[in-house]
């Protein structure tokens, strides 16, 4: 039972009362669910961060890119039209958490801060390049998500660092580089899922020609993670100005399984090793080929996880 | 027969009255019930999931803070209970059998304190092997999970030896012989997992005592039931013990029987208080002596060249659990499902229902019935494709129709097992052109109706509305939707005039209760007695005031009038106004089951006959995703013959919830049973229930004929058909797009995809790693002669 609650209402607050044990909670729809299923039920001292302004805005987009506070919701995320149209991947990723409910309650700093290997939002994020801004009693420090994250449900902020807000960098745009982005995930329904595999992917095509790749991995290994392999398969691929050459898929098709062998799936009640090894390769592919299709002028509608089901 | 017996328009379907409430949250659950000084309660399950109690200590228990009383077998008396076999007791006493055992109880002033005491109760076991492979319990030397099974009190016709805790057979002619002169021979083997019932409200028990009686209200579907256990497992006259059931929030037969009524009781008793236990979703799964079976069906079919069924081979082995609950009769009901709505000219099938230390399986919606269909409607398309015919037209030859002979003699009369064929492939277009990921598949399905003593009391208020007294269950039952028009065609009121005070055994007659499908088909009957005495009331009243023949009044519109004189009338309540009291009651006479020649058979439990059948066609349109095994049903149809339909508001409901439940059976919902026999998803991240998102469009369409031994005008059951032939449908349109059966239920994207990549190689049809079932070596294949 939680014996002591506070409301914070600035940041300094905030810190000051996570240094003295509390733990923060703002949609609460990873704590309060967790309480419930488990034996611990919830922590002693709760900090209230929902009333933070500085945790509740999207600023930007800016010349250093889109701020997004760490309280702000995920369907505020998926709907902001800068995340549309330059993190489209984030807004992939948004659009399919949960179920409608869990999405206007839990926040994208919840997400991130709860380090769970199988969070949709993270590979996006990491493909991104975001930044967590961490606010401490003494310092603000800003930290890649991919090192954030140490282990399943571990993070390396310390208990009295708070999650101000994610930092995304402006995706790279010069000289006739286009960039664009995807997430998808391997669901068996259509809501309420928890991603079984999931993979984000980011590329910067130019000339027809794919020039910076990046891709991340969820729920295939302890933290979700960057497959540097898969990206290097990618760089100088041929897509075509529709995306659609032949030589650039058989590059995508490396990639993807590249991915794949970069996983270290486990067998669970979800699925077992082998098929998450599978489905890698297949959620790889589409994500890359939604983001090659949407650097190049194609209409690949958000959740991409929906669009592509079956292709 | 009277011309005037009927209103002039019967009153046509209306939106159920307690809709509002339950959708706005201001309906009384009850968990929402609150008493004055109540205490909480909380159990301590077993430790293992086969284990001899040697040992439990409860004095820390009792000395913390809060705590008012700790029960264990020692402080109720030593009485079995169960349905057809007495085999379980209040709380463990020699031997845990599975991990929802119940091996204490405790009541404490918080639900926090009452769950800590209930961890703190010492309990020292000698941990035995689990018998978690409900196949290989019937083995011979294998260790029995009921050493004294022969003590038990029991229905002798079960057939109970060891483990078997049921045994039945279904036998005619000689299929061992018309099987060796068959053209074609297929054989498969299926493997269904269990699954659960998975209803939105978690239980909850409310029981407070008032001298030597006791009020219970609980979340059940049965509270004559409920209540009769309660008297047994106390040792009390049922005079003393009342059930009441508040709003129900579903429970799709998982809470059916006697549970938790009386430990709840038990503990109220034991410390003069009101005591409260509220499940959580993790004890809704595991605890409960209540889930769906699992099963290993393997079957044999041999056909002729133009399609004539000659021979059905079939063994069946259900998972029983470690206690019989009221799933007694579950091995007959399976083996009439292994033969199905066909005609089919010699039969050997036998049905194996088996003890394990697993989660007892009692009744979900249509016990045995989908997973049979499953594995025999997938069979039935590979015997099909043998023979070069369209599933369709194979199943045009082969189904049942008006003087059909069944595989126990019944004689089959006027049934719509055709009508309902041809009416799926007509809504769901059967044989256009899809893409080659998409396809349709089809599957038929039977389900009795069950007759059963039910009685109701229909009484006029004073200002002209009516209250209908019954003893029956509303979930979805035809209680609120279904007996206010019944009455109202009797009485010329309209539905809306009727309240209904249902759910309370004090209150209403006897009734079964929300089980068997049987709510509109056996109380509607009553309630037309009980109205119809009222109507006889009306007439003599309003024979005295008009001062006419009673013969030529009629009721209509809420007025008694002379018939063809329509300006000569009095309307019903200034007739119940007057001060006369008019009450009318009535049960009515069950239709008796129809005549069996099945003399062959063995483990007889009623399961033989076949009242009144319920003709069932399903077609669902998916679409596969060949590279992740991901199954979208696109488009469903379904097509009833539940003979006359009373509201088809109601109706049709019950199938689009049977049907989303039986998509869920076909593609996502298992209880998956560690080695051990724990479950492994106990929680609805994991259970896989399809959510709103996943319901496809539902055409429903009821073949509406009348078949000798229905109901209330004409009607059979409805509830239970409605997820039978599902996932058979589902599977049968998998296959035609992978080209290959999967041979495992549910069919999960992992089994699909598995199933896709085999393409070509002889299946293994082994599991995958991720749902470590041990018995898994689900197979089919065939051979042609």
């Amino acid at each position: 039972m939680t014996a002591r609650y506070l409301a914070a209402t600035t940041v300094e607050e905030a810190v000051a009362a996570m240094a003295a044990g509390a733990r923060p909670v703002a949609g609460g729809t990873d704590l309060v669910v967790r309480a419930r299923q488990g034996s611990a039920g919830l922590p002693p001292a709760l900090v209230g961060i929902h009333r933070l302004p500085e945790l509740s805005s999207i600023d930007g987009p800016d010349a250093r890119g889109l701020r997004i506070g760490a309280g702000v919701n995920h369907e505020t995320i998926m709907s902001h039209p800068a995340v549309l149209t330059a993190y489209t991947g984030l807004a992939d990723a948004c659009a399919i958490v949960g179920s409608h409910a869990t999405r206007v309650n839990g926040t994208l700093g919840g997400n991130v801060m709860n380090a769970s290997p199988a969070m949709d939002t993270g590979a996006p994020l990491v493909c991104h390049g975001a930044l967590a801004v961490l606010h401490g009693p003494r310092e603000v420090r800003r930290i890649r998500l991919d090192e954030l994250w140490t282990a399943p449900g571990q993070s390396s902020a310390s208990p009295d660092e708070l999650l101000v807000s994610i930092e995304l960098p402006p995706p790279p745009g010069e000289g006739g580089l286009v960039t664009a982005s995807a997430y998808v995930r391997l669901q068996y329904r259509r809501q309420m899922e928890i991603a079984i595999v999931g993979a984000a992917a980011t590329v910067g095509v130019a000339q027809g020609e794919i020039q910076q790749a990046r891709i991340a991995i969820t729920a295939l290994a302890p933290t979700i993670r960057r497959v540097p392999m898969s990206e290097e398969a990618l760089t100088g691929a041929v897509v075509g100005a529709d995306g659609r050459d032949p030589r650039g898929a058989a590059d995508i098709e490396t990639a993807a399984r590249l991915a794949a062998r970069a996983a270290r799936p486990v067998s669970d009640v979800r699925a077992s090793a082998e098929y998450r090894r599978a489905m890698a390769i297949v959620v790889t592919r589409r994500a890359v080929i939604t983001a090659v299709l949407r650097a190049t002028g194609g209409r690949v509608p958000v959740p991409a996880s929906d669009t592509t089901f079956g292709s | 027969m009277s011309r005037h017996a009927a209103p002039t328009v019967p009153p046509g379907p209306f939106i159920r009255p307690d809709g509002r409430e339950k959708v706005t949250g201001l309906g009384r659950y009850a968990a929402d019930l609150t008493a004055t000084g109540q205490l909480h309660a909380a159990f301590r399950y077993a430790d293992h999931p086969h284990a001899r109690i040697l040992e439990i200590d409860t004095a820390v228990a009792r000395a913390m803070p809060g705590v008012h009383a700790v029960l264990t077998h020692a402080d109720v008396p030593d009485v079995r209970y169960g349905g057809l076999a007495q085999d379980r007791r209040l709380f463990a006493k020699e031997k845990v059998r599975w991990e929802g055992d119940v091996v204490a109880a405790v009541a404490a002033r918080t639900p926090e304190q009452a769950r800590q005491a209930a961890a703190a109760i010492e309990v020292r076991y000698e941990v035995l092997e689990p018998r978690s492979d409900y196949v290989a319990n019937l083995l011979p030397g294998t260790p029995l999970v009921h050493e004294d099974w022969a003590s038990y009190e029991a229905d002798a016709n079960l057939g109970r030896h060891g483990n078997v805790l049921g045994r039945s057979t279904v036998v005619k002619g000689d299929a061992d012989s018309a099987m060796a002169t068959a053209d074609v021979v297929i054989r498969g083997r299926y493997v269904a997992e269990a699954c659960q019932g998975a209803p939105i409200e978690p239980r909850a028990i409310l029981a407070e005592w008032a001298g030597d009686g006791v009020t219970i209200w609980s979340s059940t579907q049965v509270p004559f039931a409920a209540r009769s256990g309660v008297a047994r497992a106390l040792e009390l006259p049922e005079s003393r013990v009342r059930v009441v059931v508040p709003l129900l929030g579903g429970g799709f037969g998982s809470k059916c029987d006697f549970h938790f009524e009386a430990h709840v009781a038990a503990l109220a008793r034991a410390t003069r208080r009101p005591v409260k236990l509220v499940f959580s979703r993790r004890e809704e799964f595991i605890a409960p002596d209540h889930r769906r079976e699992g099963m290993l069906i393997e079957l044999e079919t041999g056909a002729t060249r133009d399609g004539r069924l000659v021979a059905r081979r079939a063994r069946l082995v259900l998972d029983g659990g470690a206690y019989c609950g009221e799933g007694g009769f579950f091995a007959q009901m399976a083996a009439m499902h292994a033969c199905g709505p066909y005609v089919i000219e010699n039969v050997s099938v036998e049905a194996l229902l088996v003890y394990s230390t697993n989660q007892p399986s009692s009744s979900i919606r249509a016990p045995t019935a989908p997973q049979t269909c499953w594995a025999l409607e997938q069979h039935l398309d590979e015997v099909a494709a043998a023979l070069a015919l369209d599933p369709a037209e194979l199943r045009r030859r082969t189904l049942i129709e008006n003087g059909s002979v069944g595989p126990t003699g019944q004689v089959y009369e006027a049934i719509g097992a055709k009508q309902t064929l041809d009416a799926a492939l007509e809504m769901i277009g059967y044989g256009k052109e899809l893409p080659d990921d998409e396809a349709i598949g089809i599957a038929c399905g039977w389900w009795p109706s069950f007759a059963s003593p039910s009685g109701a009391y229909v009484k006029l208020n004073g200002d002209g509305t009516a209250t209908i007294v019954t003893g029956a269950l509303e979930s979805g039952t035809g209680a609120v939707m279904a007996l206010p028009l019944l009455a109202a065609e009797v009485l010329g009121m309209r539905p809306e005039d009727f309240s209904v005070r249902a759910q309370d055994t004090e209150t209403g007659p006897w009734d079964l209760g929300s089980t068997g499908s049987q709510t509109t088909f056996n109380n509607g009957r009553a309630v037309i007695a009980a109205a119809t005495e009222v109507r006889g009331q009306l007439l003599d009243l309003a024979a005295d005031q008009l001062e006419v023949d009673r013969a030529d009044l009629e009721l209509v519109d809420g007025v008694v009038r002379v018939v063809g004189a329509p300006g000569t009338q009095v309307t019903i309540a200034e007739l119940a106004g007057i001060g006369k009291v008019l009450i009318g009651k009535g049960s009515g006479r069950p239709p008796e089951s129809p005549p069996v020649d099945a003399s062959a058979c063995v483990g007889r439990l009623g399961m033989e006959s076949f009242l009144a059948p319920q003709l069932i066609t399903h077609a669902a349109h998916v679409k596969v995703d060949r590279d992740t095994g991901v199954v979208r049903v696109l488009r469903f149809a379904a097509a009833h013959d539940s003979g006359r339909i009373i509201n088809r508001i109601g109706a049709d409901g019950q199938v689009y919830g049977g049907v989303l439940m039986g998509i869920g059976q076909a593609l996502s919902e298992a209880t998956w049973f560690d080695p051990t026999g724990r479950q492994r998803n106990p929680g609805l991240l994991d259970y896989k229930l399809q959510t709103a998102s996943d319901a496809p469009p539902i055409d429903v369409r009821w073949i509406e004929i009348d078949t000798p031994g229905a109901g209330p005008k004409g009607s059979k059951g409805v509830g239970e058909p409605p997820s039978v032939p599902t996932p058979g449908a589902v599977g049968n349109a998998i296959a035609r797009v992978i080209g290959r059966h999967v041979a495992l239920l549910p069919m999960t994207p992992e089994r699909v995809w598995e199933a896709a990549q085999a393409d070509g190689r002889p299946p293994d049809g082994r599991p995958p790693d991720g749902h470590g079932q041990a018995d898994g070596d689900a197979t089919t294949g065939q051979a042609v002669r």
